[in-house]
């Protein structure tokens, strides 16, 4: 009996660690005709504005892709005021704004035309509002046998009464936007969907704690580095979205942030993420990509000492 | 008129009664009962009973049974006459496996097609997952079967999807029929007497689902003696405990599994040690007593659960309930009726957040209550009437969810739903003469739906493909009526006995589909949601028109053979727009698209089923498409259960009186995946892009797999030759023979790691095996 039963803990020992496997592969796929991609996230940051057009290349691609010169780009307002966009490097497409101006108006919409080839490429954006970033507080998570002490961050804002308010949480540590699919941290008013009823009220936690992003530690593949160390800057903006773009970038988020491993088990079959980039010739070229105009706000703060940290044990 | 019929009939009379285990009093189901000398016959139907009325006369009845000695009684047929059987089983050695209960009945001889019965002994010989014996692991190495791989839960028949199957325990339906994603079935093998799979020409006493019906019964339990069966395998362990409650009048069984690799683990991993849990159990039990003669009442009941959990608050776990009461009773010498109280649920509940303040927690069950009356009425040797009705009460809870933000609670709860599915059938089983045979009834179904709920109107989709508008909401008040559907189901199956060793078989039947399986991942999953027609989702409708020969060859029919054909045109089927939310959407209804589907193929079996090597080769070559207008650009486009080729070989080996062994192989098509063709980069993330818009475009690679297993039956005997009470015997076994990694499917992201803009991305395609390698196993089973 006792026998069996270390038998029985030896074959399961062996099955957890033999049972499933990701492996890299070479697939052969279907050739097809390149489309346009737009990507145009344009915000009222006061810094000059680019859209950039380049072309989809063959999914195993080895070169940077092919970019778009020669277009015309603008962008009207619905009351009339146009905003040129002028190429100012192969691709990207410019607007620089004044002293003291921003981009846009909040309630108002925005629609984007390109002409390009012959072909004319239209999509609307309404520019939303977004809320203050009241805070951003640090906080000690011990780990467990999996993970590591870790010292992690926190932001409050609450998201405003009255549904439909839908948001794009950027962070940038020490400068740099984290910018990793499993980065993408989208909100529709405080919670993660449309008619999930979190309205009013602060952004959940799963939203708040999202800014913090794990990178593997290059030395040992089975640890992660810790995602703030002393010195660190963070800053957290949120980025106001149009309905469409928030399906976009959910939908963008599902077919880039691929689970892996088992979780694969629970995984949405790949689709095609959908566009508001429309050719006004139905039967033209199509394009990918996506046009929004953000409202942004944004708070930072910089990890100096470890009395900041809530729980930090002494 | 009626004294001149009278007259003119020459008198008949009825002989009637339940064929049972001799040993163990187990009803035998599909025991035949045969006189030869009027070429007359019937078998006995679920609860073993059998009733056949002849002219006046003296004849010769043979009672056969596969495994049991066949039994010859003289019956002088003057007056009715209850005749109760039983038989006794033939010795361990001598017994063969055979797929289809009745060995002179062959499939052959029987009206049946697109059947596969599977008695627990074959099942228990096939080798199984970590050595553990499976119903549904079994069923798939029949024709016309197939899964999508390893992890992916429930089964898949002639290119259906899982949840076009109707999974029965004792009349009572299973929602999900899998543990542990699918690597086992929630079936307990100690439990299970009989299982039956129609995979078309279903009669009209089933309905509900398109592609299939498995029928699985329970053992009645023995009334002679106690008996302890168990078992102590890799993964979980089993006991079950069966006896007489008073002997020959009522017996029980009650059936226990629970895998143990967490109490195993407990020590060594912290996370089990603060609350977390990975296991499943489950829990089968019965009881019946014959209250008289003609009155018998049987109660089962199943109840098994599935944990997953990372701590004590965060995790989640699904699982089945069942109850079944059934009353059986015999109303005079050619009518016997079955009164069924059936009650079903299944939930899932998930639950994350460490704490009051910030927590989400959702539930979602379906469950109902149904009331089958049932009636076989035995007209006369060549025809036998079945009527009945089945009233069936839904309720179900879509999303019972609340969460919580820093302390603020919001019920995020999606309105229940509350539906009534009727149906009354007539069917006959004629036998016109010794070449045809028929089998016609015509079921009728309704489908209500109740409020008190919220109707939605929906308008058209902006653009093909895109979530449809909601134009208007209207409130229904609670037993308010909100849409009704109703059916005819016509069913028809015809056998032309074209020699004794031959026949070829048609049959053509229509099945409706009220509740459907809402599941939008790459295998079917235990969150999947069940969802009931509305006025936006119509009933699912299946018409399915099979063909088949069936032979026997060999003196001893050693051999059987078939080929079947089948086409199967569906209506209504559903598909979902690219990015449709299907978990807690309160307007699911406005992602979900709805096309037409066919399938088709052709099913070739061949079965040894005599000598010391037996075993069978299935072999399917078939076809599943849908056709939806804004998805592939409204072309015809594989399921993800479409596999070309499908084959499977079973092979048993006596090698001696101790030891045996079996392999399975397995091979079929890769199923069909949509890969992207191209790429494109927006806000520094890299998308994978089908420029062609095509869907399941490609196919993973082809599938097989070759497992093994030995069987050491314990000794007979004590070393001083004495017979052994206790019975015992080990399996050990290898799946995935040469650790073959089959793909589960493939996935494109770009590569790990941080990109600056501008910076070249790389791309990658990774693929999953769920199995990687050869998984050994060994359990060790006994009884006494």
């Amino acid at each position: 009996m006792k026998n069996i039963v270390i038998k029985s803990l030896f074959a399961f020992a062996i099955l957890t660690s033999l049972f499933a496997c990701e492996d890299t592969v070479d697939v052969k796929l279907e050739n097809a005709e390149p489309l346009l991609v737009v990507d145009a996230f344009i915000t009222n940051r006061s810094e000059p504005q680019v859209i950039k057009l380049m072309r989809t290349q063959p999914y195993f691609a080895t070169e940077l892709p092919p970019t778009l010169s020669g277009a015309t780009v603008t962008v009207t307002d619905s009351e009339g005021r146009v905003y040129t966009f002028t190429e100012t490097t192969p691709g990207n497409y410019t607007w620089t704004p004044a002293a003291n101006e921003t981009f846009g108006e909040v309630g108002l919409q925005y629609t984007l035309e390109i002409e390009t080839n012959g072909e004319t490429y239209e999509a609307l954006a309404d520019m939303s509002r977004v809320p203050e970033i009241d805070s951003l507080t640090f906080f000690f998570d011990p780990g467990d046998q999996f993970t590591s002490d870790f010292v992690l961050a926190e932001f409050w804002s609450t998201d405003p009464d009255e549904s439909g308010d839908a948001y794009w949480i950027k962070t940038y540590k020490n400068g740099q936007l984290l910018n990793k699919p499993v980065d993408i941290n989208l909100a529709y008013d405080a919670g993660f969907s449309r008619g999930s009823n979190f309205n009013g009220v602060p952004f959940i936690v799963p939203i708040r704690r999202a800014i913090n992003s794990f990178d593997e530690d290059p030395n040992d593949d089975t640890k992660v580095l810790p995602p703030l160390v002393l010195g660190d800057s963070l800053y957290v903006e949120i980025n106001s979205l149009s309905e469409d773009a928030f399906d976009f970038l959910t939908e963008l988020k599902i077919q880039t942030d691929r689970p892996g491993g088992f979780g694969e088990l629970f995984a949405t079959p790949l689709a095609n993420v959908s566009t508001n980039i429309k050719n006004t010739n139905p039967n033209g070229t199509k394009a990918v990509g996506f046009f929004n105009v953000a409202a942004v706000s944004g708070f930072g703060r910089k990890y100096k000492s470890t009395t900041e940290v809530k729980d930090f044990p002494k | 008129m009626f004294v001149l019929n009278h007259v003119w009939a020459q008198e008949k009379f009825t002989v009637n009664g339940y064929i049972k285990d001799a040993t163990n009093g187990e009803a035998l189901i599909g025991a035949t009962v045969y006189v030869k000398s009027l070429n007359a016959g019937t078998v006995t139907n679920v609860y073993g009973f059998y009733s056949i009325t002849l002219p006046a006369g003296n004849y010769t009845f043979d009672f056969t049974y596969v495994g049991y000695a066949k039994q010859v009684k003289p019956i002088d047929l003057t007056k009715n006459i209850r005749f109760d059987v039983n038989m006794e089983p033939e010795g361990e050695e001598l017994q063969e496996i055979v797929i289809s209960a009745d060995k002179e009945e062959t499939l052959v001889q029987s009206i049946e097609m697109s059947v596969n019965k599977l008695d627990i002994k074959t099942i228990s010989k096939i080798p199984a997952f970590l050595g553990e014996v499976d119903v549904i692991r079994s069923l798939q190495q029949l024709p016309g079967v197939s899964t999508v791989g390893e992890g992916a839960s429930g089964f898949n028949v002639r290119g259906g999807n899982v949840g076009q199957n109707l999974v029965l325990l004792d009349e009572a339906t299973v929602y999900n029929s899998s543990h542990l994603l699918g690597f086992f079935s929630v079936f307990n093998p100690d439990a299970v007497k009989d299982t039956k799979l129609y995979k078309g020409a279903v009669p009209p006493q089933f309905g509900g689902r398109l592609a299939s019906l498995l029928d699985v019964r329970m053992k009645d339990g023995n009334n002679q003696k106690y008996e302890t069966n168990g078992g102590i395998g890799t993964i979980f362990s089993r006991l079950s405990f069966e006896g007489p409650i008073v002997k020959d009048k009522g017996s029980f069984i009650i059936a226990g599994r629970r895998s143990y690799a967490d109490i195993l683990a407990r020590p060594f991993v912290q996370l089990l040690q603060d609350g977390g849990a990975l296991n499943f159990y489950d829990l089968t039990a019965k009881a019946n007593y014959n209250l008289n003669d003609k009155n018998k009442i049987y109660l089962s009941a199943y109840l098994g659960r599935d944990v997953f959990f990372f701590d004590k608050n965060q995790g989640f776990s699904w699982g089945n309930n069942t109850a079944t009461l059934r009353y059986n009773k015999i109303f005079n010498d050619r009518l016997f009726a079955n009164f069924s109280m059936i009650y079903s649920n299944y939930d899932y509940k998930l639950q994350f957040g460490e704490d009051e303040r910030d927590f989400f927690r959702w539930n979602s069950a379906i469950s109902n209550f149904t009331f089958k009356p049932s009636f076989s009425y035995f007209l006369n040797s060549n025809n036998e009437i079945s009527f009945g009705a089945e009233v069936n009460y839904y309720d179900f809870e879509p999303a019972n969810a609340s969460g919580a933000s820093n302390g603020d609670v919001i019920d995020i709860s999606l309105p229940k739903k509350f539906n009534l599915e009727t149906a009354i059938y007539i069917g006959n089983d004629q036998k016109v003469n010794d070449v045809f045979s028929l089998q016609y009834g015509l079921r009728y179904s309704r489908f209500d739906g109740f409020g008190r709920g919220t109707q939605y109107t929906l308008g058209e989709a902006p653009e093909p493909g895109k979530r449809k508008e909601i134009l208007e909401e209207r409130q229904f008040g609670r037993g308010q009526r909100m849409s009704t559907y109703d059916n005819f189901e016509p069913r028809f199956s015809i056998k032309a006995q074209v020699t004794p060793s031959s026949s070829i078989k048609a049959s053509y039947n229509r099945m409706v589909q009220y509740l459907h399986l809402i599941s939008n991942t790459v295998a079917s999953n235990p969150l999947d949601v069940w969802t009931p027609t509305s006025n936006n989702i119509k009933p699912e409708l299946g018409d399915q028109f099979t063909l088949g020969y069936f032979r026997t060859l060999g003196e001893k029919e050693d051999f059987e053979f078939s080929v079947e054909g089948y086409y199967r045109k569906t209506q209504n089927q559903i598909d979902y727009i690219d990015g449709a939310d299907i978990l807690i959407n309160d307007f699911l209804e406005a992602d979900l698209l709805s096309g037409e589907g066919r399938a088709y193929g052709l099913e070739f079996y061949l079965q040894k089923k005599t000598g010391r090597f037996t075993g069978w080769a299935a072999y399917t070559v078939g076809k599943t498409e849908l056709k939806i207008d804004d998805i592939n650009k409204g072309n015809w486009y594989p399921t993800r259960f479409d596999q070309r080729h499908n084959l499977k070989l079973t092979g048993f080996y006596e090698i001696n009186k101790r030891w045996s062994a079996s392999a399975s192989f397995t091979f079929n098509t890769g199923t069909p995946t949509t890969f992207p063709t191209s790429r494109y980069i927006v806000q520094g993330v890299l998308v994978p892009h089908n420029n062609n818009e095509s869907r399941n475009n490609v196919r993973l690679e082809n599938y097989h797999r070759l497992d093994i297993s030995f069987r050491l039956e314990g000794r007979k005997t004590k070393a001083d030759g004495t017979p052994r009470k206790n019975t015992d015997y080990w399996v050990f076994g290898i799946y995935n023979l040469y650790g073959r990694r089959n793909q589960f499917s493939v996935n494109f992201s770009q590569k790990e790691g941080r990109y600056q803009p501008g910076q070249y991305i790389p791309s990658q395609a990774n693929q999953l095996a769920i199995i990687g390698a050869p998984i050994p196993s060994i359990s060790y089973n006994f009884n006494f």
